[in-house]
């Protein structure tokens, strides 16, 4: 379970701070649902991310993590000159994996479907190529609530279809937290959602209303 | 849920995954990058100790000037190896804090560490290439040498912290930091013996510490070895104990600056 208690967050810019992204959200979000973070472009659903996720802090209020958290999958993570297997052996033992590190990297080449290219340097990788291994990188672990930035919808349909099956049969002992700029994915991955307008969060336990709630907030 | 890992255990975790990814970057970034750090002080060395024995004479203040310059340029290059990588240990290492367990001191840390490993490998190669071409390259006061060069280690390090700090919080010290840099070589008693230097100035180059820590590292190789008027452990390491502390309090204060961009 993650409780997030009045988060503010603005961003520092040439001119000063900037507004606020996040004005005093609240939230419960339980350790086995799937959900979506849903809103407009710079709503703030990555910052949101970031935050939960531990490697970006509020101005004010604070964030409980009373789980075992995955890393923001999503840009970043990956040493671009280091190989495929380098950057999952250091994943590896930042998570304190060092003695089964062979069986965890065989099933990181297994499911992120990279093959020979899992021995060449990242910066040779495409986008798709690098989603997949730091998806595959993550269910490496056992986590408790997965985040994922965009992570999953880079992938190919083949991919998806893969990780949307993994994430299924896992439903009842974990969840994930994901943003995805495609309607199609959230509804293929999550149940639940959240909707994320003018600095506030709101929870809408089917993700049908969140879209819903939503489309009311373009038409005005 | 399985247990909580202790603190300590991630942290030795992380130093231990980021140490071994710095020193496979550092080894084999590049063709051959391991030939390379080596070959960088041994043509320095070669270089001066040609110019200074075939042109210009043989000892130094009652030293063998080959063991000198040696002495002098791997004390040197312990100093700055450390200070450059621990300053831009922050930003080669921005992808790896999306987990949240790396903080900005690891990278700094495990750099330190590493370029510690690679000066200790690399000095004992070329003072043995030294000692096999009969030169007597062995420290008559072992003791001497490990504290000073450990005082210009631990220099180093805070140098490293502060500098990346400040070159986070105000873009342009990075130029004036490498303006510094420059002249260090020649000031610090690399190439030039300070003990030739007449009085008002040598005071003013006693100033700079790692002068101080140079002459400390040759008076441990040479047992008869004429030393500057002056000459101060303590104040090595008053430096170094000042500028590691605030390096790491600025870490701790700045340490979302350093990340966020």
């Amino acid at each position: 379970m993650i409780v997030i208690k009045d988060v503010h967050k603005r961003y520092r810019t040439d001119h000063g701070p900037g507004k606020w992204v996040l004005q005093g959200v609240n939230l419960t979000i339980p350790s086995n649902v799937n959900v979506g973070l849903i809103g407009s472009n710079g709503a703030g659903k990555s910052t949101l991310l970031r935050i939960i996720g531990g490697i970006d802090h509020p101005n004010k209020g604070q964030v409980e993590r009373r789980c075992r958290l995955s890393w923001p999958m999503g840009q970043g993570g990956l040493e671009p000159s280091l190989t495929g297997r380098q950057n999952a052996k250091f994943v590896c033992r930042v998570h304190g994996h060092q003695d089964d590190l062979t069986d965890r990297l065989a099933f990181i080449q297994d499911f992120s479907g990279l093959k020979a290219a899992f021995e060449e340097p990242v910066n040779t990788y495409s986008s798709g190529m690098r989603s997949r291994l730091q998806f595959a990188m993550s269910l490496a672990f056992d986590f408790d609530i997965y985040i994922s930035d965009e992570v999953t919808a880079a992938g190919d349909a083949a991919f998806r279809d893969k990780a949307a099956a993994a994430f299924k049969s896992m439903a009842n002992r974990a969840g994930l937290i994901m943003v995805a700029h495609s309607d199609s994915t959230l509804r293929q991955f999550c149940e639940a959602g959240i909707l994320l307008y003018q600095g506030k969060a709101q929870w809408f336990d089917d993700i049908e209303e969140a879209f819903k709630a939503y489309k009311d907030t373009i038409k005005k | 849920m399985s247990e909580v890992r202790n603190p300590m255990v991630v942290s030795f975790a992380v130093w231990k995954a980021i140490f071994l990814r710095e020193a496979l970057d550092r080894l084999f970034d590049m063709r051959a990058a391991w030939f390379w750090l080596l070959a960088e002080p041994v043509l320095h060395i070669g270089f001066l100790v040609f110019i200074f024995t075939v042109l210009r004479m043989r000892t130094v203040g009652n030293a063998d000037v080959a063991v000198w310059i040696i002495v002098g340029m791997l004390a040197f290059f312990l100093f700055r190896r450390t200070a450059v990588q621990v300053t831009y240990a922050v930003d080669s290492n921005q992808p790896l804090f999306t987990y949240r367990q790396v903080k900005p001191f690891d990278p700094a840390l495990a750099r330190a560490v590493l370029e510690a490993f690679l000066m200790a490998i690399i000095s004992t190669i070329i003072l043995s290439v030294a000692a096999l071409l009969s030169h007597d390259t062995w420290p008559h006061d072992p003791l001497l040498v490990l504290s000073a060069v450990f005082g210009l280690w631990l220099f180093g390090v805070g140098y490293g912290l502060v500098a990346s700090v400040l070159m986070a919080l105000v873009p342009e010290m990075e130029h004036i930091l490498k303006i510094l840099m420059l002249p260090l070589y020649l000031i610090s008693g690399v190439i030039m013996p300070l003990v030739v230097i007449p009085q008002p100035y040598l005071d003013l180059l006693m100033l700079n510490p790692i002068a101080h820590g140079l002459e400390l590292v040759r008076a441990g190789f040479f047992p008869y070895y004429h030393t500057v008027q002056g000459l101060s452990m303590e104040y090595l390491y008053a430096w170094a104990i000042v500028s590691l502390f605030l390096g790491l309090m600025l870490y701790r204060r700045f340490a979302l600056q350093l990340v966020m961009k």
